[in-house]
């Protein structure tokens, strides 16, 4: 088991650094001056020339990278030559306000989602099954922004039930919870019906397994079958979706950010790509890289603790 | 129906029927939730909520050089004269309590006694006004508005309250894009020395009516009543901006009861002017912003003045406004809005396409069967909906454009020549500049020393650059007027500009506040109050 962890552990470190290499290289093949767009028109090309030493980007491209990963690893992601703030800060002030959002809205999407699954094939092949399938299938088609949009009207602005932007007031948890609703909404309502046929699909695999029929022969209750036996096995390929998925919502909560204008990390790095912002781009796409692999690697282990044969196999 | 599903159906404990009645009294429960009281976000402590387009990033005036950062920094701080709100552009005094134009080179100003910067940096003095001036032109510091002061000698200071400013040579710009712009702001000589020289995001400290209270980055900025304030009593105790950038989130966020003042787009203008949110008012102003299509005078197509020629009159302004800007701008006739100095009544070159014209003057340029052009421009939905229309009217005309669309990053470095070789590739562009309320500022980037940094198409034009200096030092308005309308009949006249429009800034407002604007409706918060 400890040597599962350490390999993936491993793995992780190379997956970010070769990702992050990867993106260094992307953003300096597009085309922009970061000094042209901070400075605007107004600069001098001598103050653009020093703006742009002081960014490092007079430095061979390999140099620029080595020197950022070698200060990564001494705990330095650098300093935002815009505000002359650490890197560092900037993203671990945005890390939290995306956290939130995306475990909020995989929880409340697990909460709907396991359920409606189970109950889905519970009821196979019933008219609570078929509602439940087209109720999955709807909210999958329905890409996030068109909920966000339509979730904004309907609740912000014609029934005025909760805000429309920003993420609360600090220190204040109803203002908060409550800023967090549509967002959460928005960027969890898909993973609903994904979790929904994930979980019918894998519960109807399940019931038909020889235990469960052994159970039933023994006269077990139902309910103990279900919850205990049958559920139990048949989450296993959710909480990988899961993990997989806490991924995709990074990328999925940058709609969300814009569209409520809410602090977040998906947001700065559309901004910071925007007015090339390298450092800031990079700090940002090292931490949420590493998140996305910490909880790939966080949803493997969970599976490796719930089911015995993963773990002998290691 | 199996055997299997019906027994696990009867005996899992939860059946069809218990189903059904949860999902029927969760629905009720959700349709009960109007008659609970709601959330209320509205503006109930005296708060007046704005949204600007960005968060700042700097609020050291030296340093900062974004509109959204002058919105700020004009609350936090004083200048000597600050712009007046209304429909005229003007200014008013507010740190000074006199200041007159001694001789053309010469500003004299007394400060109003008892301006106390906050955290027990004193009064403000003449040393101040010396200080926060002269550091702009310090190449130390690497100002990007440098360029505002680049006629300042140095500021003498008479005494604690007096000082005269001068210049090295006349600048008569002076007076409305540099002293009650970002780089009037007045700092403490004191605090910022303390502070090391300079400072980014937190203030040492203020002097204007509010001072900043808290910054949640990308989320909001307070600015609260500052108690040192000895000026009128500020209307509002706190002031919540909130930077977002989409102009759509923006108007609904208005509309959801959680802003008082937004800009809007002008997609909705008239849609929200027609049927308005309940108690709001929807008002368009004239922008300063001008918008054209450029044309490389050195790329080998468009160096040829005929085929420059044609493509101005194949161009169909009406059809650009409709459709890019949904009929809410008006026309341009150059690079100075109505309103100002130099503004000229009429474009050399008719609005209307004339595509006889250009066929025509497109075989004089030796393509009688048309020729292919590029068209570089930026993603911005308004851009490259006015790029098809364009590139619609001049294949009509034989003229085929291929759009290349830019993000902005790309865009803005296409035609500096310190980033590579694309400004050789530039033929068509449709460019967009901000500007100030005085023709100085929009006229300066046209001149031959801003060839390949922000003049793109180009142009070098002795008499252009000859009137420039003249009108910045001159001091008859009629004689200036005419020096700027005659240096855009120059630029028409090159072939290398067709002008598009001044674009326009549609705001809402409750009509519970008294919103203080400038001419092009942009807002002095420091002004706002109740209605």
């Amino acid at each position: 088991m400890g040597l599962y962890f350490l390999k993936r552990l491993g793995l992780s470190v190379v997956i970010v650094v070769v990702a992050v290499t990867m993106l260094y290289g992307m953003i300096h093949l597009v085309p922009g001056d970061p000094a042209s767009i901070m400075l605007g028109p107004r600069a001098t090309p001598e103050m653009k020339e020093t703006l742009r030493v002081r960014m490092g980007l007079d430095r061979p491209f390999v140099i620029q990278v080595v020197s950022f990963l070698g200060n990564v690893a001494m705990g330095d992601l650098g300093t935002d030559v815009f505000s002359n703030r650490p890197v560092a800060r900037i993203v671990l002030e945005q890390v939290p306000h995306t956290l939130v959002l995306v475990l909020i809205s995989m929880g409340w999407a697990a909460m709907m989602g396991i359920p409606l699954g189970a109950f889905s094939a519970i009821f196979r092949n019933t008219i609570l099954d078929k509602i439940t399938g087209v109720f999955s299938i709807a909210v999958i088609a329905v890409p996030s922004f068109v909920v966000a949009l339509y979730s904004l009207l309907f609740f912000a602005v014609y029934l005025q039930w909760f805000p429309a932007i920003g993420a609360g007031e600090p220190g204040d948890l109803v203002s908060r919870l409550t800023h967090l609703v549509l967002p959460s909404l928005a960027v969890g309502l898909s993973w609903v019906g994904y979790i929904a046929r994930l979980v019918r699909a894998s519960m109807l695999e399940v019931m038909g397994e020889n235990h469960i029929r052994t159970a039933r022969a023994f006269g077990l209750p139902e309910s103990v079958i279900i919850y205990r036996y049958a559920l139990k096995l048949a989450i296993l390929p959710t909480i990988t979706l899961i993990g997989v998925s806490i991924g995709r919502m990074l990328s999925t909560a940058v709609f969300a950010e814009i569209v409520f204008a809410r602090p977040g990390i998906g947001k700065l790095i559309y901004d910071s790509v925007i007015t090339r912002n390298y450092n800031v781009v990079m700090g940002s796409v090292l931490v949420s890289t590493a998140l996305f692999v910490f909880s790939t690697m966080i949803s493997d282990w969970i599976t490796a603790l719930l089911d015995p044969r993963i773990r002998e196999n290691l | 129906m199996t055997q299997r599903d019906c027994h696990s159906q009867q005996q899992s404990g939860i059946s069809r029927r218990h189903f059904i009645k949860g999902t029927g009294a969760s629905i009720a429960a959700l349709a009960a939730l109007p008659l609970l009281p709601r959330f209320s976000f509205s503006a109930e402590h005296n708060i007046l909520r704005v949204r600007d387009y960005g968060d700042f990033q700097s609020l050291d005036p030296g340093i900062a050089s974004n509109l959204y950062e002058e919105n700020i920094s004009a609350v936090i701080y004083n200048k000597l004269i600050q712009y007046q709100p209304g429909d005229e552009w003007g200014w008013q005094l507010d740190a000074a309590e006199e200041i007159e134009q001694v001789d053309p080179t010469h500003i004299r100003f007394k400060l109003r006694p008892g301006i106390m910067f906050t955290d027990g940096f004193g009064e403000m003095t003449a040393e101040d006004v010396k200080y926060s001036y002269e550091r702009i032109i310090d190449p130390e510091l690497e100002s990007p508005i440098k360029g505002d002061w680049a006629t300042l000698k140095e500021v003498r200071v008479k005494d604690k309250y007096n000082g005269v400013i001068v210049l090295k040579e006349p600048f008569q710009a002076l007076w409305m894009t540099t002293l009650p712009y970002m780089a009037g702001n007045i700092i403490s000589k004191k605090a910022t020395e303390a502070a090391g020289g300079k400072y980014s995001t937190a203030p040492p400290c203020f002097s204007g009516p509010y001072v900043l209270e808290s910054w949640s980055p990308k989320q909001r900025t307070v600015l609260a009543r500052n108690p040192e304030w000895k000026g009128p009593k500020p209307v509002f105790d706190e002031i919540h901006i909130f930077p977002i950038d989409d102009e759509k989130t923006a108007e609904i966020a208005f509309e959801a009861g959680d802003l008082d003042y937004t800009r809007i787009s002008l997609s909705s203008y008239e849609m929200m002017k027609a049927k308005p949110p309940e108690n709001s008012t929807v008002k368009n102003f004239p922008s300063l912003y001008y918008v054209w299509v450029g044309m490389n005078m050195e790329n080998p197509v468009t160096s040829n003045p005929k085929i420059r020629e044609a493509v101005q009159y194949a161009i169909d302004v009406p059809s650009i406004l409709q459709a890019g800007y949904f009929g809410v701008a008006e026309p341009a006739t150059g690079i100075v809005p109505p309103g100002l100095i130099g503004h000229r009544p009429k474009n050399i070159i008719p609005r209307e396409a004339r595509i006889d014209k250009a066929k025509a003057l497109l075989a004089e340029a030796g393509y009688p069967n048309g020729i292919a052009l590029t068209f570089d421009v930026r993603n911005k939905s308004s851009h490259i909906t006015a790029a098809q229309v364009i590139q619609a009217s001049l294949a009509a005309a034989g003229i085929e454009v291929q759009i290349n669309s830019h993000d902005s990053g790309s865009f803005w470095s296409l035609g500096d020549e310190s980033k590579g070789d694309r400004w050789k590739e530039i033929q068509m562009v449709l460019n967009r500049f901000s500007s100030a309320p005085d023709p100085y500022y929009a006229a300066q980037w046209f001149t031959k020393d801003q060839i390949g940094v922000w003049n793109w198409e180009r142009f070098a034009n002795e008499e252009y650059n000859d009137l420039h200096q003249k009108a910045a030092v001159e001091s008859d308005p009629k004689k200036r007027d005419e020096m700027y309308r005659r240096m855009q009949d120059l630029m028409e006249m090159s072939g290398a500009y067709h002008f598009i429009t001044h674009e326009a800034n549609p705001a809402i407002y409750r009509n519970s506040i008294a919103p203080a604007l400038r001419p092009d409706g942009l807002p002095l918060l420091r002004y706002f109050g109740k209605a």
